[in-house]
């Protein structure tokens, strides 16, 4: 289905009147359809809406060092007035870390930090991968031949360890580890973008731009690109959920945010040895992480059912 | 089929060639030497000078690459600083733990996920269908190292002295041991020979040897060993092969040929086990290739977590080490197993979907 | 025609393949041996046989090392000529680096290989089975020549999270671990089947500054520093019990190591005026480097850090930005003199002498950390290290620590306090303050396997290329040296020298050995084994001389240097 053409007429039985409806449209109605989509992006609003208002939510700011202001101990448990806590102790819902901070106001301005990484990972290797794609799908031959073998060799390699291998190489801290996650990324949007422009390359409608003398980039950006953008917006999505992941993995191995950046994976990280002692300082970032994560799975999987139900039945 | 055979052989030997110029790139561009790695704070210049020497670390870099590939290509993965010993030797040891992490978490996934999966799809929106496909949303978003500290957590602490403990670490229990299967069957087996590291490596599969010898009690001890780090590495797979498998039987469900098959008077079971399971396999072998690649990722992190001397573990640690020749020759023994499995996820796809021999 | 071309190819390359893989196969460094059995019984010492003393002479002291000579003066008696005075030789010669092996297994295994797996000693363990990866194995040496092993098989096992080891000693499954972590003390002690045994800690844990970088050339800005960082708060935060605050740079438990006047106490007004006073009112920006590895002067690294990095900031106003280095580089880094801010840092005793802390790094040898050396100070350490007799040196080193506190090279912040964790029924629980616990003498009653688990595996079993603690105490269990340390201490009492007894300027040590005593393989020991032991160290020359990396870095660290060294 080729989608230069956006408007699809569509009959209104009561008025016998023609109605416009834009692709868009649809594609948001068949979304709300679906119950998990809407769980899923109730889920991700909720932490961009987190992620917007942390300075005024959290009761404390994450930095803080509590000794001398209040009289708590390094890793003391949750204490929830609401639940029993006697009023005279200082709330903290999630209990204290180990450099006493409160645990939950770092808990909430950590959804900043995933959600930025897991936005700029992305971003960065939606562009590249978008070029390179384009690159080898246009040109084909040996252009092509080139840059998916590169992709290969990307590919050859367990992401999580080239990852490692990569930050270890720029050193430790957050944004080699974005850049290194964002390499490891690269070739699955390179692939999509190369599939699209191969689907469409030899269509008429290209030929006939070509004929009228437009130049490659115009034909490239205006008439062919679009075609990838949905299966971009869906790969990307779910490719979200995969880079918080990593950016978590190698925080929690000590290779990605460095302390004290309130960032979830490390905090995990930080703290695996309390486990036992103090599993509460591992349960709340680890489920925040996996509730962040689920919300982008469950859109990208929604995204994808509704941008094109055939897909859906396809392996991807 | 032979063609495609062939070209599909062919356009790995530049991807190979690719690897290895990565990874010795990768693990020579790692900033800080090997001495001061390993001996700390007690290594002095004159004695690192010496160390660089003796290891040929202070020629040229192209010599090094070109040694390097010569000695790849003839088998030999060099000696590692730490150990002191044939970088084969601890591949050799270290492997054989991996494998079997690995190859219980897939098949944990497969026997838990695949039956999942077509239930989901026979009950199609019932309560077990939603039910299941809640659980397999989570389980593709649970960070694994979370997962492995919660479980060790429920089974280690909070089950402690039940019968439902299970250990948080190791492989076996301290004294247990699995007999060496050469010893076991008095074979006497050349040292460095073929034969000889193959039994080795079947042997350090604790459980493959516990069935080669009839030990139960190394059985299950090494399954009880096994199963909380095998179920913290399955799960991601495991959801993702529900989901998959679920998919797939409902497209084959719809089609027109199930219809006849049921018009026909077959029974419902035969038609979902015969045909319609057979024709949702396909993609399936794409998951499963495609989770391979997760699989070794998370297993530097489970490893990590239950204590297990795995590859991903020694890989990890030699990094932070600088001991290059393991960085190295794991690195690509890792990725060119794993340009293997794709080949051959590529051919069995070929091999399934006749449709299937573009390249 | 194609098609052709694509057979023909991959015909070529797969004939490629296979000659390659026909060619000569590189053969595995180590070969498995199989497991060590029971010691076969001794054969009769061939007595007739002459005995040919060994010995080996440095042509002179300039090569710059300790040692001069070492020989066997005969059978049973070893005689080591050094080049200066060493009042601390008896303790290095007990440090776990120079254990006694037999000469005819060091030149049947050529110094490494087979040597490094399967020591040959003369302790009261034998190395049964190394099942790499997951548990190291001993099984008890009939004949040792002392009180043999309470308990007939010992394990080692290892983790490195602290929370899996103490759930293993909670679960039953190991008899003894080290290093809980500092939250988990107050747990142990409360519960009633296990038993915590702190170990004094005799180490230090300090923030360096090199003095070569702005502005800590200034000495007011170290000084102002050094009142400014409430060091009771780190160690009441961070460290576990038996941890103390650091005064002086060495532990009180190291002779003359508490002399002089006392560090800065915290006052936070003063430190910001002093800071002012130098030129500072506003604070200044720098880094705080550190890596993140664990030791005992430093369990919880970054947490410590970071509150470091708070503190500057809230007291000083200085913005310290946290860098985290690898180990490797970051002690390169340091050594070399190119960090240019504050580092975190520590230091673990060798042996318990101030000239292993207070020279190594403030002496005229000391590396760049610091920057530039101060010249009163190393004349006085100089003078010191040179004086035998602990009265005698203690006017030195008062001056001496009265001089580090002016000119603060560093500042002082912890004596990092550890311990090790038991089943409560342990006989004999150890927590050697030199890490080096040995375990023949301590049993669970009931029990004929002892597991203990540590922080990390063995690299090696051949103790004298080792550094790491986790290397020496499994070698410690079946290697012995000339002297060792009294359990639980840090006193140097004879092990396999019955005595060792030195001249007046304690420049020749001649140590008498122990008669009877045998390796595990059931040859006898003599002074050759002695000899040849610190040859195979001593000398870089030596073919023996190989070990893991060929480093042997504690030698060169103890006694100077090698002989024979390639030019650097």
């Amino acid at each position: 289905m080729d989608n230069t053409n956006k408007k699809i007429i569509k009959m209104d039985v009561e008025g016998l009147s023609l109605k416009s409806v834009s692709l868009w449209q649809i594609t948001w109605r068949r979304l709300f359809r679906r119950k998990s989509a809407l769980v899923g992006l109730g889920i991700l609003s909720l932490l961009v809406f987190i992620a917007l208002t942390c300075q005024w939510i959290a009761p404390y700011n994450p930095y803080n060092v509590l000794i001398g202001f209040e009289s708590v101990k390094s890793r003391q448990a949750p204490c929830i007035h609401l639940l029993g806590c006697p009023s005279d102790q200082p709330q903290h819902i999630m209990g204290i870390d180990g450099n006493v901070r409160d645990e939950f106001s770092r808990l909430l301005f950590g959804s900043r930090l995933s959600l930025m990484i897991g936005f700029t990972t992305v971003g960065f290797a939606i562009v590249i991968g978008t070029i390179l794609g384009a690159l080898a799908g246009y040109f084909g031959g040996w252009v092509d031949n080139v840059i998916m073998r590169l992709m290969d060799v990307l590919l050859a390699f367990p992401s999580l360890l080239l990852a490692i291998a990569i930050v270890t190489v720029l050193g430790p801290g957050l944004q080699n580890a974005l850049l290194a996650i964002g390499i490891v990324s690269i070739p699955s949007y390179a692939r999509v973008v190369r599939a699209s422009v191969l689907s469409v390359r030899e269509m008429d409608y290209v030929s006939a731009t070509r004929a009228l003398g437009g130049g490659t980039i115009q034909i490239l950006f205006r008439r062919i690109m679009p075609n990838a953008l949905t299966p971009l917006i869906v790969q990307g999505t779910l490719g979200i959920a995969t880079a918080i992941l990593d950016a978590a993995a190698l925080s929690f191995l000590g290779l990605g945010a460095q302390p004290p950046t309130p960032e979830w994976g490390s905090m995990l990280g930080s703290e695996r040895n309390q486990v036992f002692t103090a599993p509460y300082l591992v349960f709340y970032p680890g489920f925040a992480i996996m509730l962040t994560v689920l919300s982008f799975n469950l859109l990208g999987d929604g995204l994808r059912d509704a941008l094109d139900p055939r897909l859906a039945h396809i392996s991807g | 089929m032979t063609t495609y055979l062939i070209r599909r052989f062919f356009s790995s030997i530049p991807v190979l060639i690719g690897i290895l110029f990565v990874t010795f790139a990768l693990s020579r561009l790692i900033p800080g030497d090997p001495c001061r790695a390993i001996l700390g704070e007690k290594a002095t210049d004159k004695v690192c000078n010496e160390f660089i020497h003796r290891h040929g670390l202070d020629r040229p870099i192209p010599v090094q690459f070109a040694v390097y590939v010569g000695e790849i290509s003839r088998g030999d993965f060099g000696t590692s600083f730490r150990y002191s010993q044939a970088v084969t030797r601890i591949l050799g040891e270290r492997l054989p733990t991996t494998v079997e992490l690995s190859f219980a978490a897939l098949m944990l996934s497969l026997l838990v996920g695949i039956p999942l999966g077509i239930i989901s799809a026979v009950r199609h929106n019932s309560w077990v269908d939603v039910l299941t496909m809640f659980w397999a949303n989570i389980g593709v978003s649970m960070p694994v190292f979370w997962l492995g500290l919660m479980l060790a957590y429920i089974f280690a602490l909070l089950l402690k002295g039940t019968p439902f403990a299970l250990p948080p670490s190791g492989r076996l229990t301290a004294g247990v041991l699995a007999p060496t299967l050469a010893d076991f069957w008095g074979l006497t087996v050349v040292k460095g020979t073929f034969l000889y590291t193959l039994i080795e490596f079947i042997g350090r599969m604790n459980i493959l040897n516990a069935l080669l010898t009839g030990n139960w009690e190394l059985l299950s001890d090494a399954i009880k060993h096994l199963i909380l780090p095998a179920a913290a590495l399955g799960t991601i797979p495991m959801a993702l092969i529900a989901r998959m498998t679920r998919s797939s039987m409902l497209d084959v469900l719809g089609q027109d040929y199930i219809r006849t098959a049921r018009a026909k008077g077959l029974a419902k079971s035969l038609v979902i086990m015969k045909h319609a399971f057979r024709n949702a396999l396909l993609p399936l072998a794409t998951i499963v290739g495609l989770s391979l690649g997760g699989l070794l990722g998370g297993a530097v992190l489970t490893e990590t977590i239950f204590g297990l001397s795995g590859v991903g573990r020694t890989l990890y640690d030699a990094i932070t080490a600088r001991d290059y020749g393991i960085v190295q020759a794991f690195t690509v023994v890792i990725a060119v197993f794993f340009v293997m499995l794709n080949l051959i996820v590529d051919l069995s796809y070929a091999y399934l979907d006749p449709r299937i021999r573009l390249d | 025609m194609k098609r052709y071309m694509y057979v023909l190819l991959s015909l070529v390359v797969l004939t490629g393949m296979i000659l390659a893989g026909c060619g000569p196969k590189a053969t595995p460094a180590a070969t498995e041996a199989p497991p060590v059995t029971e010691a076969p019984p001794a054969t009769e010492a061939p007595t007739e046989i002459p005995f040919e003393a060994m010995m080996q002479e440095a042509p002179n002291c300039d090569y710059g090392g300790e040692i001069q000579k070492i020989e066997a003066v005969d059978a049973y008696t070893v005689k080591m000529t050094l080049c200066y005075p060493d009042p601390a030789f008896l303790s290095k010669v007990a440090f776990s680096a120079f254990p006694i092996n037999s000469k005819e297994y060091l030149e049947q295994t050529g110094g490494t290989g087979e040597i490094l797996e399967k020591p040959n000693g003369t302790g009261p363990y034998i190395v049964e089975q190394w099942d790499r990866g997951n548990q190291l194995i001993f099984k008890a040496f009939d004949g040792y020549w002392g009180e043999k092993a309470k308990t007939p098989t010992l394990v080692f096992r290892w983790s490195t999270e602290s929370a899996q080891r103490l759930l293993e000693l909670q679960s039953g499954t190991v008899d003894g671990i080290d290093n809980p972590g500092p939250d988990d003390f107050a747990k142990i002690e409360a519960d009633p089947a296990l038993k915590l045994v702190k170990r004094a800690a005799l180490n230090v844990f300090y923030i360096g500054g090199n003095n070569t970088y702005p502005p800590f050339d200034n000495e007011k800005v170290r000084q102002a520093i050094a009142q400014g960082i409430d060091r009771q708060r780190i160690v009441d935060t961070f460290y576990p019990a038996g941890s103390e605050v650091a005064d002086y740079f060495t532990p009180c438990a190291i002779p003359n190591g508490c002399v002089g006047d006392p560090w800065y106490t915290f006052d936070a007004t003063a430190a910001k005026a002093l800071l002012a006073e130098a030129g500072f009112p506003n604070g200044f920006e720098t880094k705080l480097f550190y890596r993140d590895v664990v030791r005992g002067y430093l369990p919880q690294v970054s947490l410590v850090a970071q509150d470091i990095q708070a503190q500057l900031k809230a007291n000083l106003n200085i913005d310290a930005e946290i860098v985290v280095m690898e180990s490797g580089a970051f002690l390169d880094a340091a050594d070399s003199g190119i960090l240019d801010g504050l580092h975190l840092l520590g230091w673990g005793a060798d042996y318990p002498d101030q000239t292993n802390f207070l020279d190594y790094h403030f002496g005229a040898g000391a590396s760049k950390q610091f920057g530039d050396k101060f010249t009163d100070l190393t004349d006085v350490l100089k003078q010191a290290a040179a004086l035998a007799g602990d009265e005698a040196r203690n006017p030195l080193y008062v001056q001496a620590n009265n001089l580090i506190k002016q000119h603060v090279p560093m500042v002082p912040v912890a004596h990092g306090g550890s311990g090790a964790a038991y089943k409560a029924a342990i006989e004999n629980p150890q927590a050697s303050p030199l890490t080096s616990e040995v375990f023949y003498v301590s049993a669970i009653p009931g029990q004929d396997t002892f597991v203990w688990m540590q922080n990390a595996e063995p690299i090696s079993l051949y103790c004298p290329d080792e550094t790491d603690g986790e290397s020496l105490r499994a070698c410690e269990q079946v290697m012995e040296s000339l002297y060792t340390f009294k359990v639980n201490d840090t006193a140097a009492i004879p092990a396999l020298a019955e005595k060792c007894e030195a001249n007046t300027d304690l420049t020749e040590w001649t140590c008498t050995l122990r008669q009877g005593v045998l390796f595990h393989d059931g040859s006898s020991l003599d002074a050759n084994d002695v000899v040849m032991s610190y040859i195979v160290q001593w000398d870089a020359a030596n073919p023996l001389h190989k070990g893991n990396t060929g480093a042997f870095s504690y030698f060169s660290a103890l006694f100077g240097a090698f002989l024979n060294a390639p030019p650097a």
